[in-house]
């Protein structure tokens, strides 16, 4: 079995980034292998990156279902639970039960999207990971893994299209 | 070849300037850090207003509710009226992050942050008062549905259970709206920052790199934020006012109330955000990042929502004023020509004062003109609460019940206690949170190009994301 | 209580108050027979001034034309115990519903002092305990064992003398017979010497508070407001000068 080298190297420019990364691929190495970290988002497609799927939204319809079934629960069924009549109105109005429903399925769909996305993000993630501080300050680091062999055509490739930091990547304490 | 036409000052545009990402990181996180001893002197003074409220407050629990003005038939007054006033200022908030993030209006970039801790700050001086309004505040956990021994549930029909939850909802949505938005950032200062400041980023940025993956979920999330915060914002204040609609009291049983109620947040909530912003860039020295175009499109925001918190007064006023209803038809007369007369024109002209103002951009653009302007408005904002709470309570179907209202120390203490206890959260958050949203503002440079069409050369927005 | 289980098949009586304005003199023995029989505190002079009195009844007094022709207009107001009581579908925690026999229910230590019922009201007829009730001196030796005192924060109104209605309902219960006609006087009905003010089962066509309700003199207060109360007005000539 061959080593596999890991390399970060820095970019000030989305360009460079993005033909670095095409050439990257013309020499094999395949998406999943490269990770790019930015301190801008930059568009989805920008760098030649796959778009990723997600559960995201059906985390949140779930959430959504959740909420409108306890908001029912609580404006239908509690007032039949301890029968106590009101001000001449029937023990479940139509206006009050859906108020508080709505309120129920909004406050389950926020909380879910946001429980729902740091699930996702695998969030909260401490402890060491491959980083570099200059991220934050406009640079592009672009994280690979490649076979040993490929080392110096990948240094090359990515010098030519001004890297600067090639090196092996800190695991920088998060 | 001839020189271009520039006819927009665009280089003073904040998403066109020549900044380093470095630099603007800098810019943010220095007032953060340095704080000088007007930090300190504001934070002593607010602080003993604070905590002169809570002895209010406490005096109030301890003697009761009769320590305040309140009495038959003016049951609700100050507590319930600036109850209102802070939810209506918890409105601008969502306003600017969630509806003009769908619009993709970049003038919001540098605003949001500031527009969503005002949200929540605002959210939770609102959320003291029914506390602080409860007779017997000590059981006022019996609103929320535990299980008891008795087996009973709180009444779903009530409006005050409506607030409750809604608020509540409200308030979570729009912190965690504004965490979402807020670790990228705190990622920024956890690799710019030391000692304490450094513990604090690092464990809210929760382990944020920066990866795609990782901009895309947060992108995905924040689209969805935005779309579902808007129905709560909408529903909230509507809420707040069928507290008052559904009863049959004369003026409080109107149908438009929760359009009206809906607008006149949004007017008092955007003006409050416009004085805040007015205050903050000079005092924190970030001039830097709001800039005239942002306090431009504010002002004319403003002036949008004045002008619809106008029609939706006047087709209130008008069928009540026709229908000549008896109570209704008093309760007019006091506002136009009784004892409420100085505080209906107060309203009246505070609120439409402004509205012309803001007309011309010369106001809008210069920081003290539109500091006075959107006080104003909040002035009379307020004054119109009043009016709707207090005033209408005076009056009654049986002229035998008519009452009077005067405000007693306590009240008064404990609405200022809120006032300082909102500028107090605001003040420490604005030292501890980057006030400005960094990354917001590096991604809509990337959407910033200048473009020559024919002799002008014109700042072009990208239609990206 | 809320379930009050009869011994006869009878439907439950649907209690009702009949106030006699052509017979109400405005002495106010009733207001004071009240305070008497429900702990009501006194609030003070000064209290009372700023529209915090504590009475449960209170004599409504409107004053109509210009002197030497004044007339005084009084009628007696309490909980008119609506049948659609604006005041109860907005508690937040149930403490005013509708009870079986008619009565608007106030359930003192559910209270949790919102004041969202006294808003509601059309007829202001709900107390609020702004302070701690005060009972000076030997007024304490007078309070009734069958009724809750309140402490401050509590909402309370007239209840039409419920203590004295299960009181009676328990006995005749006991001793297997039906409650009479006229058998249950609440406090003010007890002690109006006019006789002004009649309590009975608007559910027993016979009862004589039933008679006078469907009398060409009768009228309920704010009617048009949809409340449907409890308590009717007989109005026919000029009694009051």
């Amino acid at each position: 079995m061959s080593d596999t080298l890991t390399l970060m190297a820095l970019f000030h420019g989305g360009t460079d980034t993005a033909e670095a990364i095409d050439a990257l691929h013309a020499l094999g190495i395949p998406d999943d292998k490269v990770l790019v970290i930015t301190g801008v988002p930059y568009p989805e497609l920008a760098l030649g990156r796959r778009r990723e799927w997600l559960t995201l939204p059906y985390i949140v319809l779930a959430g959504a279902g959740v909420g409108l079934l306890f908001g029912l629960f609580l404006a239908a069924i509690t007032p039949h639970l301890y029968r106590l009549d009101v001000g001449g109105h029937p023990p479940v109005g139509f206006p009050p039960a859906a108020v508080i429903t709505f309120v129920f399925t909004m406050m389950a769909t926020i909380v879910s999207t946001f429980l729902g996305v740091l699930w996702e993000m695998d969030f909260p993630r401490f402890g060491p990971a491959p980083y570099h501080r200059l991220v934050t300050d406009g640079d592009l680091a672009v994280l690979l893994e490649f076979p040993a062999e490929l080392e110096a055509a990948v240094r090359q490739a990515l010098e030519a299209r001004h890297a600067h930091h090639v090196a092996e990547p800190e695991r920088v304490g998060l | 070849m001839s020189e271009p036409d520039r006819s927009t000052p665009f280089d003073e545009r904040l998403l066109l300037a020549e900044r380093t990402d470095q630099e603007i990181n800098q810019a943010v996180l220095r007032p953060m850090i340095q704080t000088g001893w007007g930090f300190w002197a504001l934070v002593t003074v607010l602080g003993a207003i604070v905590a002169w409220g809570l002895y209010a407050w406490g005096y109030l629990v301890y003697w009761g509710i009769g320590v305040t003005g309140k009495n038959r038939p003016v049951y609700w007054t100050l507590f319930i009226t600036t109850f209102v006033f802070w939810v209506g200022i918890s409105h601008a908030g969502t306003m600017i992050s969630a509806v003009l993030r769908i619009f993709k209006a970049d003038w919001r970039r540098p605003i949001t942050r500031g527009a969503e801790a005002m949200t929540a700050f605002a959210l939770m001086m609102a959320g003291l008062y029914p506390l602080i309004h409860l007779g017997r505040v000590w059981k006022f956990y019996w609103m929320i549905p535990y299980p008891n021994n008795r087996l009973m549930w709180p009444n779903f029909q009530s409006p005050l259970m409506w607030d409750l939850v809604a608020i509540f909802t409200y308030l979570i949505g729009s912190m965690l709206y504004l965490y979402l938005a807020l670790i990228p950032d705190m990622a920024m200062a956890r690799d710019h920052t030391a000692g304490w400041r450094y513990r604090l980023y690092r464990a809210l940025a929760l382990g944020w790199r920066g990866t795609e993956a990782e901009w895309h979920k947060l992108h995905r999330a924040l689209g969805i934020f935005s779309v579902a915060i808007i129905p709560i914002f909408l529903s909230v204040h509507s809420i707040v006012s069928w507290d008052f609609a559904v009863t049959i009291q004369p003026r409080w049983h109107s149908t438009i109330f929760a359009p009206y109620f809906v607008i006149g947040a949004v007017y008092s909530g955007l003006a409050a955000l416009a004085s805040i912003l007015v205050i903050v860039r000079r005092g924190m020295r970030l001039q830097e990042f709001l800039r005239a175009e942002h306090f431009d499109a504010l002002g004319k925001l403003v002036m949008v929502a004045g002008m619809a918190w106008t029609y939706f007064w006047f087709s209130g006023f008008i069928v009540e004023w026709y229908g000549n209803e008896p109570v209704v038809r008093e309760l007019i007369r006091e506002e136009v020509s009784g004892h409420l007369a100085p505080l209906f024109y107060l309203q009246m002209s505070a609120n439409l004062i402004p509205i012309g103002l803001l007309v011309f951009k010369r106001v809008r653009t210069t920081p003290a003109l539109l500091l006075a302007a959107t006080l104003l408005v909040n002035v009379g904002m307020y004054t119109e609460r009043a009016l709707i709470v207090i005033g209408s309570l005076q009056r009654n179907h049986l002229p035998f019940n008519w009452g009077l209202y005067r405000p007693t120390w306590v009240e008064v203490s404990i609405v200022a206690m809120t006032f300082a206890g909102f500028t107090l959260l605001y003040t420490l958050f604005s030292r501890i949170i980057p006030f400005v949203p960094v990354w917001e503002i590096k991604e809509g440079r990337l959407r910033y190009t200048l473009r020559r069409i024919g002799r002008l050369l014109v700042p072009t927005a990208a239609e990206i994301e | 209580m809320a379930q009050d289980v009869k011994l006869s098949a009878e439907a439950a009586p649907r209690w009702a108050l009949v106030v006699d304005l052509d017979r109400c003199t405005g002495c106010q023995a009733c207001v004071v027979a009240c305070h008497a029989e429900n702990n009501v505190p006194v609030a003070g002079e000064k209290q009372a001034l700023y529209g915090r009195w504590m009475h449960w009844i209170i004599i409504h007094r409107y004053w109509e034309g210009e002197y030497p022709n004044v007339k005084a207009r009084f009628m007696p107001v309490m909980c008119q115990q609506c049948t659609e009581a604006p005041c109860e579908p907005v508690c937040p925690v149930f403490a005013t519903y509708h009870n079986p026999e008619g009565l608007n229910a106030q359930i003192y230590n559910r209270c949790i002092g919102t004041r969202f019922c006294g808003s509601a009201c059309p007829y202001k007829v709900r107390t609020f305990n702004w302070f701690r009730p005060e009972f000076p001196g030997p007024l304490t030796e007078q309070l009734n064992p069958d009724v809750t005192v309140r402490s401050r924060g509590i909402m309370e109104k007239c209840t039409f003398c419920i203590q004295r209605i299960r009181r009676v309902e328990i006995e005749a219960r006991a001793e297997e017979r039906e409650v009479a006609d006229g058998e249950i006087q609440p406090a003010c009905v007890q002690t109006c010497p006019p006789g002004a003010l009649i309590f009975g089962d608007l559910n027993d066509p016979d009862s004589r508070a039933s008679q006078l309700a469907r009398s060409h003199r009768s009228f309920r207060l704010l009617e048009e407001l949809g409340t449907a109360p409890a308590v009717i007005y007989l109005k026919g000539g000029e009694a009051n000068v």
